[in-house]
C-alpha cells in the first residue's frame, strides 16, 4: 500500500525545494575561499590543550638544593622559549632516564606551586631510596646546568572542592612531603583554595625539609597549619610516634567535615590502613597518593620464581628478552631498554597499557586499575605486571 | 619507504576501526595507526577509584533489539564481532525536563512506538493522532533511507527513482524539523516531546533537517537503543581485536604529521617519528579539517575540496561532567536513564544561551546504573553530565591557569541545575568527579576548537545536501574520509557505518584499478 502523499507546501514545491539542495550547496562551496582554513592547533581551545598537556617538557637543572647526603631538592627551568606546563598542585611529573644500557622513568611530585610553572620553574625533591635504582642515579649524578627530559604533569591526587571537605588534613612521611608542599605554596600565593592541616612525619627534627618555609605560610596564611611529628625522640612542640587516628582527631576540625590525603612510605599506609577506618569517614575522604607497587606484592603465592622469555612485538616486528617473575613486565621492559610510554609506575594512569599476546601473568588485585574491556580482551598494565610463563606482548 | 600497506587507515576512532576491519576482511594487507595509546577516539571510558566512567556513549541506535531491523548490527554482523560485544536494552527514551517557571515541562518517555503514543497521550490528550502522523513519517523516512541505501546514489540521476517509490521522504527532505511540524499543525506539547533528541544533533530545530532528526527518532524510539555492557571501550576493543585477528596491524601511539600526495592521489603517511609508510589507499578517520589544512599541503589540494571545506562550519564543542556518587540511584532518588534538561523547550533560544559560559541552558545526562545496574559497586552510582557550546568563541578566552576553576565553575551550574530539576541531592555524595571542557576533546583527538559533532549539520550542509552532493567536485584522489565529519554526520552509529562505506568504496575502487591492470 502506498502512503498518503502529504504535501508540506505544495506537492510541486516540495519536489523543487529538495532538488535544489545540489545547486545551493554548490553555490555556496563557489562563494568559498580558496584558501586553505586556519591550522586547527591555533584555536585557543587547541592551544590551552597543547600548553597543558604537550608531550614532553625539555628543561635544564637551575639550581640543585642539598638537604641531606640522601635529600636533594632539583629547581628545573625551561631550556628556552617554551613555557612549563601549568598543573595542580599534588600532580607529579615523570622523567625518562637513561641509566646505563637502560631506559628506566621515574614519577616525582612537585613540590612547587603552579604559579611557579608560569615563570619556568618547576621544584621536585628526590630522596635516595635503599637499594633504588632511580634514585640513587639521580642524586649522584644530576648537575647544575644539565639537560633533562620531563612528560606533562599528571596525577589526581588534587584538592577537588566539588568532591572534598573545605578541610584536608595532610599526612606527609619523609619525602612524602612535596606534594603538600605544593599545595601549601598554593594555597599561599593564591592558586589554590582550602584549608590544609598538615601532619608532617619524620623520625627526627633533621630530617624535616623545608620546616622554616612551611613555619613561615602556617604564619602568614591562616589556611595552612604545620605538626611536626617525630616518630624518634622528643622534642618540645613536636607530637610524638606515628600518625594514627589519635593524631588526625586531635587536629581535625570540630564539625569532623575533613578529607584525609596521605603521601609517604608503605609503612606509613599500612599503618594509616588499620587506623583510618577508626575514623568513622566515608570512603570519599580519604585519598592516597602510591608511586610505585609495593615491595610486598612479590611474596605473593601467585609470583612464580626465575627467568621466563620476553618476546616484544613493536610494529610487526619480534624481538627476544629476558623477564623475571620476581620483577615487573615494566621492569623488564626498561632493562631491555625497549621504549615504552610510561607515567605513573603505579597501575593507575595507564599510559603503559599493553596487549598480552600470550602467556601467563599475575596482576596484584588492589592495583588491578584495568578497564572491564582491557582485562576481557587481555591488555595489561605492565608497570604492575609479574610474569609466570614465557609471554608475548605487544609495545606500542 | 620503510613499510608498505594496500591500505592505511588513519585514526582508529569509531570509523578508523570499522573501516580497518572491513578493509582485513577483504583480504587486503592495511595498516591502522592511531596517535593515541587507546582506540576509540570519544569512544572509551576511564577509571577514578572504584568507577570506569563511560567517556561518551548515550545510548546507541542501529542495532535495533526491538524491531531486528539494524543497519550497525548488520555491519558488526559483516565484520565478526557482534559476538565479542554484550548489549543492554534500554527501555526508556528520555526525561525531559524544562527549567523555566512559565514552561513547566516534566515528561518521562518509554522506547517502543506504542508505548511512547500512549505516554504522550496521557501527558496531553488528544495527542495520539499527530504522534502516529509523525510516527509515520519516521517511518517512510527511513524506508527512503533504505531505498537509497539499497541505491548505493543519492543525487540528480536517481532522485526520481526514490521520488516514485517514497513520495513523501522527497516531499520533506528540503525542510527542517520546526517548517515539517508546522505544516502538519502539531500540537506543542507534541513537539516538545518529539523534539527532545535535538541536543543529540546540536542543531535547532529551526536548522536541523527534517530526515535527519527523524531517521534518529525512529532508530531510537521504534528499532530501541543499547547500551554496550563493558562501556563504548569494550566496543573499540572488540573491533580492533577482530581487525588484528583478520592480519591488519594496528600501531599506537604513532601520529600521522604528513599525508604524502603524488600526482593527485594520497599514496603514504610520514609519522612523526619520520617513519615512512607507503599504501595505495589512504582512508582517513581524522577530520577532514585537519587532514586539509595540517597534514596535505595546499599545493596537493584541488581548489574544489578546499572550498568544500571552507563552505562547511565546525559543529558544536563538547563539555562533561562525570560523577562517581557513594549511594546507590534509589538511595539518591535517581530514576531515569537519560535526562534532558533545557532552559526552554524553544530550541532556537537554548542553541543561543549556549553560544556562553554564564549558564548552562542544556544538559544530556545519564543515570548508568539506570541501564547496567551492576555498572559501579554496590551502593553506589554513575551519573554523566553533557553539554554542548555553539558559539565559536566559548572558551575563547580561558589559559592555562584559569582553566581548571573554569571547567569547575561550569560544572557547579550544571549540577545546581540537575539538582533543581530533579530534586536529587548529588553534591553532598561526590566521590569522584572528572571534567572534560573542550580541551579534553582537544586533548585526545586534535578536534579543531574541540568540536565534538564534526561539521554544523544546517544550511547547505544537512544531511540531504551532504548525501546528495557526496560525489562532486575534484578531490584528492585515492583518499577517502569516515567518521563524524563525513557524509551521515555525527553520532556513534553513523560513524561506524561511515567506515564500512568509506572501506567499501575503496574496496570497489581497488577492484576496478586491477581489472583495467
Amino acid at each position: 500500500m502506498k502512503n498518503k502523499i502529504i504535501p508540506i507546501t505544495s506537492k510541486g514545491k516540495d519536489f523543487v525545494n529538495t532538488v535544489k539542495m545540489i545547486p545551493d550547496r554548490l553555490v555556496d562551496v563557489k562563494k568559498s575561499s580558496k584558501e586553505q582554513a586556519m591550522n586547527p592547533e591555533l584555536f585557543n581551545v587547541n592551544r590551552v590543550a597543547a600548553a597543558l598537556h604537550p608531550k614532553e617538557q625539555k628543561l635544564v637543572i637551575r639550581k640543585i638544593v642539598e638537604h641531606s647526603a640522601d635529600v636533594k631538592s632539583y629547581y628545573l627551568t625551561w631550556t628556552g622559549g617554551q613555557a612549563l606546563a601549568y598543573f595542580r598542585a599534588g600532580q607529579y611529573l615523570s622523567f625518562p632516564i637513561k641509566i646505563g644500557d637502560s631506559v628506566v622513568t621515574r614519577a616525582y611530585s612537585l613540590a612547587s606551586s603552579p604559579a611557579k610553572a608560569l615563570v619556568g620553574e618547576y621544584h621536585i625533591m628526590i630522596k635516595r631510596v635503599p637499594d633504588g635504582f632511580a634514585s640513587g642515579y639521580i642524586l649522584d649524578n644530576w648537575k647544575v646546568g644539565d639537560k633533562i627530559t620531563a612528560y606533562a604533569p599528571e596525577g589526581c591526587f588534587t584538592y577537588e572542592p566539588l568532591r572534598d571537605a573545605p578541610t584536608v588534613i595532610g599526612v606527609a612521611g619523609g619525602s612524602g612531603i612535596t606534594p603538600f608542599l605544593s599545595m601549601a605554596r598554593a594555597i599561599d600565593d593564591g592558586s589554590e583554595d582550602f584549608n590544609l592541616t598538615l601532619l608532617y612525619g619524620a623520625k627526627t627534627k633533621d630530617e624535616l625539609v623545608f620546616k622554616d618555609e612551611l613555619d613561615a605560610i602556617a604564619e602568614r596564611n591562616e589556611k595552612v597549619k604545620v605538626v611536626y611529628v617525630l616518630s624518634e625522640g622528643k622534642s618540645r612542640g613536636f607530637e610524638r610516634g606515628f600518625i594514627g587516628a589519635d593524631l588526625i582527631k586531635k587536629y581535625a576540625p570540630e564539625d569532623g567535615k575533613y578529607s584525609i590525603f596521605a603521601c609517604g612510605p608503605e609503612g606509613m599506609y599500612k599503618f594509616l590502613g588499620q587506623e583510618i577506618p577508626k575514623l568513622g569517614l566515608e570512603r570519599k575522604f580519604v585519598r592516597m597518593e602510591m608511586f610505585g607497587v609495593s615491595k610486598s606484592a612479590v611474596l605473593s603465592d601467585a609470583i612464580k620464581e626465575g627467568e621466563f622469555k620476553m618476546t616484544v612485538v613493536y610494529r610487526g616486528d619480534k624481538t627476544e628478552y629476558v623477564c623475571n617473575g620476581k620483577e615487573t613486565i615494566l621492569t623488564a621492559l626498561e632493562r631491555a631498554a625497549v621504549k615504552v610510554a610510561v607515567r605513573c609506575r603505579s597501575g593507575e594512569c595507564g599510559f603503559c597499557r599493553s596487549k598480552l599476546v600470550s602467556g601467563t601473568v599475575y596482576i596484584p588485585e588492589s592495583i588491578d586499575r584495568r578497564r572491564m574491556a582491557d582485562a576481557q580482551f587481555g591488555y595489561i598494565h605492565p608497570c604492575c605486571t609479574y610474569p609466570t610463563s614465557d609471554i608475548e606482548i605487544k609495545i606500542d | 619507504m620503510d613499510k608498505k600497506f594496500d591500505a592505511i587507515v588513519i585514526g582508529a576512532g569509531n570509523g578508523g576501526l570499522t573501516a580497518a576491519t572491513r578493509m582485513a576482511l577483504a583480504g587486503k594487507k592495511t595498516l591502522l595507526v592511531e596517535k593515541h595509546n587507546l582506540p576509540g577516539g570519544f569512544a572509551t571510558s576511564f577509571v577514578r577509584g572504584r568507577f570506569e566512567f563511560e567517556a561518551s556513549l548515550h545510548e546507541l541506535c542501529g542495532i535495533g533489539p526491538i524491531t531486528g531491523r539494524g543497519a550497525l548490527k548488520d555491519s558488526f554482523d559483516l565484520l565478526g564481532v557482534s559476538d565479542k560485544i554484550e548489549w543492554v536494552s534500554l527501555d526508556e527514551a528520555f526525561r525531559v525536563i524544562t527549567l523555566n517557571d512559565e514552561e513547566n515541562i516534566d515528561y518521562a518517555m518509554p522506547i517502543g512506538k506504542e508505548k511512547f503514543i500512549a505516554k504522550a497521550e496521557e501527558y496531553c490528550p488528544g495527542a495520539r493522532e499527530s504522534c502516529e502522523l509523525l510516527f509515520s513519517f519516521a517511518q517512510q523516512i527511513s524506508d527512503g533511507v533504505d531505498f537509497i541505501s539499497a541505491l548505493k546514489s543519492f543525487g540528480f540521476d536517481t532522485i526520481k527513482d526514490v521520488y516514485n517509490e517514497h513520495m513523501n521522504f522527497i516531499n520533506v527532505a528540503g525542510y527542517t524539523v520546526n517548517q515539517v511540524f508546522e505544516a502538519l499543525d502539531i500540537p506543542k506539547p507534541v513537539r516538545d516531546i518529539f523534539g527532545a533528541y535535538w541536543c543529540y544533533l546540536g542543531v535547532n530545530l529551526d536548522e536541523l533537517n527534517f530526515v535527519h532528526y527523524f531517521t534518529m527518532l525512529q532508530s531510537y524510539l521504534v528499532d530501541g537503543a543499547v547500551i554496550p555492557k563493558n562501556r563504548s571501550h569494550g566496543i573499540s576493543c572488540a573491533l580492533l581485536e577482530r581487525f588484528e585477528e583478520l592480519g591488519g596491524e594496528a600501531w599506537f601511539n604513532s601520529m600521522v604529521k604528513k599525508i604524502i600526495v603524488k600526482d593527485g592521489k594520497a599514496c603514504g603517511v610520514v609519522l612523526d617519528d619520520g617513519t615512512t609508510v607507503e599504501a595505495d589507499y589512504i582512508i582517513s578517520d581524522v577530520s577532514p579539517y585537519n587532514v586539509l589544512t595540517k597534514l596535505i599541503d595546499k599545493k596537493d589540494i584541488p581548489d574544489f575540496q578546499i572550498q568544500d571545506l571552507n563552505a562547511k562550519k565546525l559543529a558544536v564543542k563538547g563539555y562533561a561532567v562525570f560523577l562517581g556518587l557513594n549511594r546507590s540511584m534509589e538511595e539518591l532518588g535517581l530514576k531515569n536513564h537519560t535526562y534532558f534538561i533545557y532552559d526552554s523547550a524553544d530550541t532556537v533560544k537554548v542553541a543561543e544561551g549556549s553560544k556562553k559560559r554564564d549558564k548552562c541552558a542544556l544538559q544530556a545526562s545519564v543515570c548508568l546504573n539506570a541501564g547496567i545496574p551492576d555498572c559501579s559497586p554496590e551502593g553506589t552510582s554513575i551519573l554523566y553530565m553533557t553539554s554542548v557550546f555553539t558559539g565559536e568563541e566559548a572558551w575563547g578566552d580561558v589559559t592555562p591557569s584559569n582553566y581548571v576553576k573554569e571547567k569547575r565553575r561550569y560544572a557547579e551550574i550544571m549540577i545546581d541545575d540537575f539538582e533543581k530539576a530533579t530534586g536529587v541531592n548529588l553534591r553532598d555524595h561526590i566521590e569522584e568527579i572528572e571534567i572534560a571542557a573542550p580541551m579534553t576533546y582537544a586533548r585526545y583527538t586534535d578536534a579543531p576548537n574541540g568540536t565534538i559533532y564534526g561539521f554544523d549539520a544546517s544550511g547547505t550542509n544537512t544531511i540531504v545536501h551532504r548525501l546528495m552532493t557526496m560525489g562532486m567536485g575534484e578531490k584528492v584522489q585515492n583518499l577517502a574520509f569516515c567518521g563524524g565529519y563525513t557524509q551521515q554526520c555525527i553520532g556513534f552509529s553513523p560513524s561506524y557505518q561511515t567506515g564500512v562505506m568509506a572501506a567499501e568504496q575503496t574496496l570497489k575502487k581497488m577492484d576496478k584499478e586491477a581489472a583495467e591492470k
